[in-house]
């Protein structure tokens, strides 16, 4: 079969705090910069690997309650931490449903909208950090 | 310095937090005692009751 249902529900953890039941969006961008490498003689550009450079985004709930969104958040600006993210929440850290890992990720700022009559998000990214993969 | 989990969204209520590990693992702690998920644990042992020898009934 060429394709399989697929219900997103993914775990997230913010400096070791889960925030499943806040988070309702994650981008997840892998970078690997691209170095130009391309030297006389050739016809076409060529690229080296540069630095790393990927991004989490999520898209939390506006929540100022104890131990909610914003107190995960408020004391992680302009630091670094680790977030971690899995397909889902069931039996993470595996083949199907690895666990993917940003240590030392940056975070910039913590924007957010309040607005009558609907629900606050707020949109961080994490930036930078060294990536890694568990699939036992 | 040893921690104690406040929220449950990190842990179990109550328990030890292996802030030593977690800060390895890039975790940032003060963020974390900062957002009230952890407590400083003051792991203080009660002093054992003083006993007077003198009173004490010679066999």
């Amino acid at each position: 079969m060429a394709t399989s249902t697929y219900l997103s529900n993914p775990n997230v953890t913010v400096n070791a705090v889960s925030l499943q039941d806040q988070c309702q969006g994650l981008v997840f961008t892998r970078t690997i910069e691209a170095l130009e490498s391309t030297a006389f003689g050739t016809t076409s550009r060529s690229y080296t690997a540069g630095l790393e450079n990927s991004t989490l985004q999520l898209d939390l709930y506006a929540s100022f309650a104890a131990s909610e969104t914003y107190a995960t958040l408020k004391a992680l600006v302009g630091t670094t931490t680790t977030v971690s993210w899995s397909p889902s929440a069931t039996s993470p850290g595996t083949a199907t449903n690895p666990t993917q890992t940003l240590t030392g990720a940056y975070l910039e700022i913590i924007p957010y909208t309040l607005a009558l009559g609907t629900l606050g998000v707020i949109s961080v990214t994490f930036t930078g950090g060294v990536f890694s993969v568990l699939e036992v | 310095m040893p921690y104690k989990i406040i929220s449950p969204r990190l842990g179990e209520p109550g328990t030890e937090y292996d802030a030593e590990g977690a800060t390895a693992n890039g975790i940032n702690v003060a963020a974390l005692v900062a957002g009230g998920f952890l407590e400083q644990s003051t792991n203080e042992t009660p002093k054992p009751a003083k006993t007077n020898s003198k009173n004490t009934p010679k066999d």
